[in-house]
């Protein structure tokens, strides 16, 4: 498996983790798996709206008190 | 003495040389261009026409002491501490201050650069403010697609501000009903940040300005009029308002590790020090801090960052406060830090009349005269108070 592109978005409230997904996601090729790291709550639902609207896959979501983590792999680009 | 070296008089570069000792440092500011400019007035030019003139040169925004220097920086060794400048040379320092702002990139998106120089956009400068004046004032009506082309931008409000004050504008001039407007945005919803959607989502509804989220600018079809997104969606004009995607400095920076994919320059989120070194810093939307790049931001880190250089404390916290016009003479402010998310914030006359009064006193706060001021309503306006007062009920 290639590398885990960690998308470290913790503290980002505005614009928020969305900014970075995006960004990565234009930067990303079929493939690749990005695990995006945050502290916003709304990052769940987001990221969720986002994968629907895209065409891609949330693979696993884990909270720990830090952050959460969204692993999330691109099918469509 | 000690030198400074600090590249860009924009709001970073100019509020860091001001709050720096001048009798114990030796101060220099580079910067290509003469003149400094009042960015959030740009919306004002593009959908008034306003004629406010907004520059100034930053030769006269340095206090006495600080050297300012017209050169054009392609090069920064930071392992050499060397700096190299297209017309004066080679700069050397002690410590490096890198305030360059974003560079707008319209040639990255596929059919962008003959839009962007045709219509212009709210966000570059002056000159392509009122280019895009020159085409609102002219149209009759029909689909206008107005947002921004990429994720990243500076001062997120300001997107959104533009299809407002463009929504008032048609009406004024009687022509609401003959126009539709579309925001498009890439993320997902109106505002991004959700509690201050949901303040302003009703103004958007009742406004009728339609919202395409998701819409991540891929390629722009001319000869079509037609906007194509990322996410696969598709979007016709007839007039197309479009910010340019941007991205950090056109600067070779050695070592390049220290810049990410879109040039910019990675520092820690409190301290603002360039990864790896602590002779060095990045102020400002030229640096990858997880918050907004605007202004404020930029002058609280460089406040941080010059007290850092004068060997005492100084920290950024993550603050934001980004004004908010909704039109029609109300505004709201965009609050927020590391640890306290944006509180919903309701847009007041009071409001509208501080973001216009700033407007007004913006050269006084890069001299640093109005930090008293700024203290006191940073104080009172506290993320986390604003957060206890203003919560969004479960039905509304
Ligand atoms: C429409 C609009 C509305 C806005 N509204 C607000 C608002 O209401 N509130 C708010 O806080 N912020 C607002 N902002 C954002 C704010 O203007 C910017 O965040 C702020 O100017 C950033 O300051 P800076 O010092 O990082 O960069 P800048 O002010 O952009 O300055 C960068 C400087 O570096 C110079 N430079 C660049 N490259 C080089 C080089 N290679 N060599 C030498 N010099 C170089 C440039 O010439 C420039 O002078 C708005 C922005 C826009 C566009």
């Amino acid at each position: 498996m290639e590398g885990v592109k960690i998308i470290d978005s913790r503290g980002a409230a505005c614009p928020g983790p969305i900014t970075d997904l995006a960004r990565a996601y234009r930067n990303s090729k079929v493939g690749d798996v990005f695990e995006l790291w945050a502290t916003d709550k709304g990052v769940r639902a987001d990221t969720q709206a986002w994968a629907t609207k895209t065409g891609n896959e949330i693979t696993e979501v884990k909270e720990d008190p830090e952050k959460i983590v969204i692993r999330i792999k691109i099918n469509k680009r | 003495m000690k030198k400074v070296l600090i590249i860009g008089g924009g709001g970073g570069g100019l509020i860091t040389a001001n709050h720096l000792d001048t009798n114990e440092y030796d101060v220099t500011v580079v910067d290509k261009s003469d003149l400094h400019f009042y960015q959030p007035w740009f919306l004002y030019i593009a959908f008034k026409g306003s004629k406010r003139k907004i520059s100034r040169p930053i030769g006269s925004l340095v206090k006495p002491g600080v050297h300012f220097v017209q050169d054009e920086i392609n090069t920064i060794n930071l392992d050499e501490r060397k700096v190299y400048g297209s017309k004066k040379g080679i700069y050397n320092y002690d410590y490096l201050v890198i305030a360059t702002g974003t560079t707008p990139d319209p040639d990255s998106i596929p059919g962008l650069r003959q839009t962007y120089d045709e219509y212009g956009d709210y966000h570059t400068s002056v000159w392509n403010s009122a280019k895009l004046w020159s085409h609102i004032s002219k149209f009759k009506g029909g689909t206008i697609a107005i947002g921004q082309a990429s994720a990243t931008c500076k001062c997120p409000p300001s997107l959104l501000e533009g299809a407002f004050l463009l929504e008032e504008h048609l009406r004024k001039v009687g022509l609401r009903e003959k126009s539709k407007i579309v925001f498009f945005t890439p993320f997902p919803r109106a505002y991004s940040a959700e509690p201050m959607n949901h303040v302003v989502e009703p103004f958007v509804k009742e406004r009728g300005i339609e919202v395409m989220p998701f819409f991540d600018v891929d390629t722009v079809d001319g000869a079509n009029k037609t906007i194509n997104s990322l996410e696969g969606d598709s979007l016709k004009y007839d007039l197309p308002i479009i910010v340019p995607p941007c991205k950090g400095p056109k600067i070779k920076i050695i070592p390049e590790t220290v810049q990410d994919e879109d040039r910019f320059i990675k520092a820690d989120k409190k301290y603002m020090k360039i990864v790896g070194y602590d002779d060095a810093f990045a102020v400002g939307d030229c640096n990858t801090l997880p918050t907004s790049k605007t202004g404020v931001t930029a002058h609280l880190e460089a406040m941080a960052v010059s007290e850092i250089i004068q060997g005492r404390y100084g920290e950024f916290d993550g603050r934001i406060n980004c004004p908010f016009d909704t039109a029609y003479g109300k505004a709201t402010f965009v609050i927020a830090d590391y640890n306290n998310p944006v509180a919903p914030y309701p847009p007041t006359k009071v409001k509208h009349f501080m973001k216009m009064t700033m407007a007004r006193i913006y050269w006084m706060t890069l001299m640093g005269t109005a930090d008293p001021i700024f203290e006191q309503f940073f104080n009172y306006t506290r993320p986390e108070k604003l957060n206890k007062k203003y919560v969004i009920s479960e039905q509304s």
